[in-house]
């Protein structure tokens, strides 16, 4: 354990991932369905900026769980894992089904996973995916668990305003689980920080317990306070500020050069954003998947949501070393260094 | 500054001779996605970040200049 301006830095021994399903809502919305709200122009500027053709929303009675839970059950019967076996399940989301109990604990009792199993949610968005990982692969370090369940996801369509031309047109949602198992010879490296002095810059004021005024900040003033609010300009300013260096110090971190990864893997925020990120950082285009295209911004889903749509076929087939970069809400941060390879199960399928 | 002004006419979607340091914002939709497409030129540009709320107050290219001057020191 170290630590740099980046973040606290932790090598994980002994876990690897054994699969990974990623499940979404089978209804597309297209660009065409903003026209009548936003007008064609301010539609076309922020498809040019955001690079969002389509994106899947849920109806009104499917949650993020019900998402999760749909790619856990198949995931096990691909994997041929009985219920039974798995010892912890970490649910990561900011649309959880209640406020309480746990969604983890409902997902437990849904799947028939066993009384003596670990169940627990955590609230992180952009940077979830990293976070679980490390968090999951620690637990079997630990010897705490020998499977370990990350359910991680979220359905934003349920928590920003429709008519809100900044959030309405870029995000869209998915569900996804990872399997993760033993494995003697795996490592990991990982580094994840946090500045709260970001929270109000991409939150939702109201609907806990505490209200965030739009007497104290202006930018709220005509928002209903109810639905997600986000600075896009202040977003991306941290973003270009953090991410860069992020990137740089995860390589050198895990004793590697950038030639060395098979991909890099970016938290699909805003084609505008991956794209300035990568001319900035002069990694090669190739080596970066994209999907926002397809399924929008599906916060923390997004980075297993390109390993199930866009390295498929390489991740079933061969080893690859892959570097990930979650980044946003919080802010928080957090990045993975990680060989993800010969892999039983990696799709993802609708509901 | 040629690449500056050449990627500022592309921002705002105006002839690259009506560039200068008195064009004015107001005249145009300067709005968040102008906002960000600016934040991101000034770093490609010039290494610099600018704050947005500090580029939303601009009134005109000149302002600009001034807080990439401000910030380069």
């Amino acid at each position: 354990m170290t630590t740099s301006s980046i973040g606290r830095e932790v090598k994980v021994a002994g876990a690897r991932i054994a699969g990974v399903m990623s499940c979404v809502p089978s209804l597309q919305i297209e660009n065409d369905y903003f026209i009548d709200k936003f007008g064609e122009v301010a539609v076309n500027d922020a498809i040019k900026m955001i690079g969002v053709q389509k994106r899947r929303w849920v109806n009104e009675s499917t949650t993020t769980r019900d998402l999760c839970s749909h790619a856990a059950k198949r995931l096990l019967k691909e994997l041929e894992w009985l219920p039974d076996t798995i010892d912890a399940l970490i649910f990561v989301s900011q649309t959880p089904d209640y406020r309480l109990p746990a969604s983890a604990c409902v997902m437990q009792s849904e799947l028939g996973l066993p009384n003596a199993c670990i169940a627990f949610d955590i609230n992180l968005g952009c940077s979830g995916y990293p976070h679980a990982l490390w968090l999951g692969m620690t637990m079997i370090q630990s010897g705490a668990a020998k499977r370990v369940l990350l359910a991680v996801g979220d359905t934003s369509s349920r928590l920003f305003d429709k008519d809100d031309r900044s959030t309405a047109m870029l995000f869209g949602d998915a569900g996804t689980v990872t399997a993760l198992e033993v494995d003697s010879s795996s490592v990991a490296h990982f580094i994840m920080g946090t500045d709260g002095q970001g929270m109000c810059n991409l939150i939702v004021p109201e609907g806990a317990f505490k209200n965030y005024s739009s007497t104290t900040d202006k930018r709220l003033n005509y928002k209903n306070p109810v639905f997600l609010f986000m600075d896009g300009a202040e977003i991306f300013n941290f973003t270009l500020q953090s991410v860069p260096p992020h990137i740089a110090r995860t390589i050198e971190f895990a004793e590697k050069n950038t030639n060395d990864y098979d991909a890099f893997l970016f938290h699909q925020a805003n084609l505008f954003m991956i794209k300035h990120l990568i001319k900035k950082t002069k990694l090669p285009n190739e080596k970066v998947p994209i999907n926002i295209e397809e399924f929008g911004n599906t916060s923390s889903a997004s980075i297993p949501l390109l390993m199930t749509t866009r390295l498929k076929e390489q991740l079933k087939n061969n080893t690859l070393q892959l570097a990930m970069f979650g980044f946003g809400v919080g802010y928080s941060w957090a990045s993975a260094s990680i060989k993800v390879g010969n892999l039983k199960v990696v799709e993802a399928i609708e509901l | 500054m040629n690449e500056f002004y050449e990627g500022m006419a592309e921002v705002l979607e105006v002839d690259i001779d009506q560039i200068s340091p008195a064009f004015e914002l107001q005249n145009i939709d300067w709005n968040s996605l102008a906002i960000v497409s600016t934040i991101a030129l000034v770093d490609e540009c010039f290494d610099v970040l600018l704050n947005g709320r500090l580029l939303d107050a601009c009134k005109t290219i000149s302002d600009i200049e001034n807080l990439i001057a401000a910030k380069k020191d």
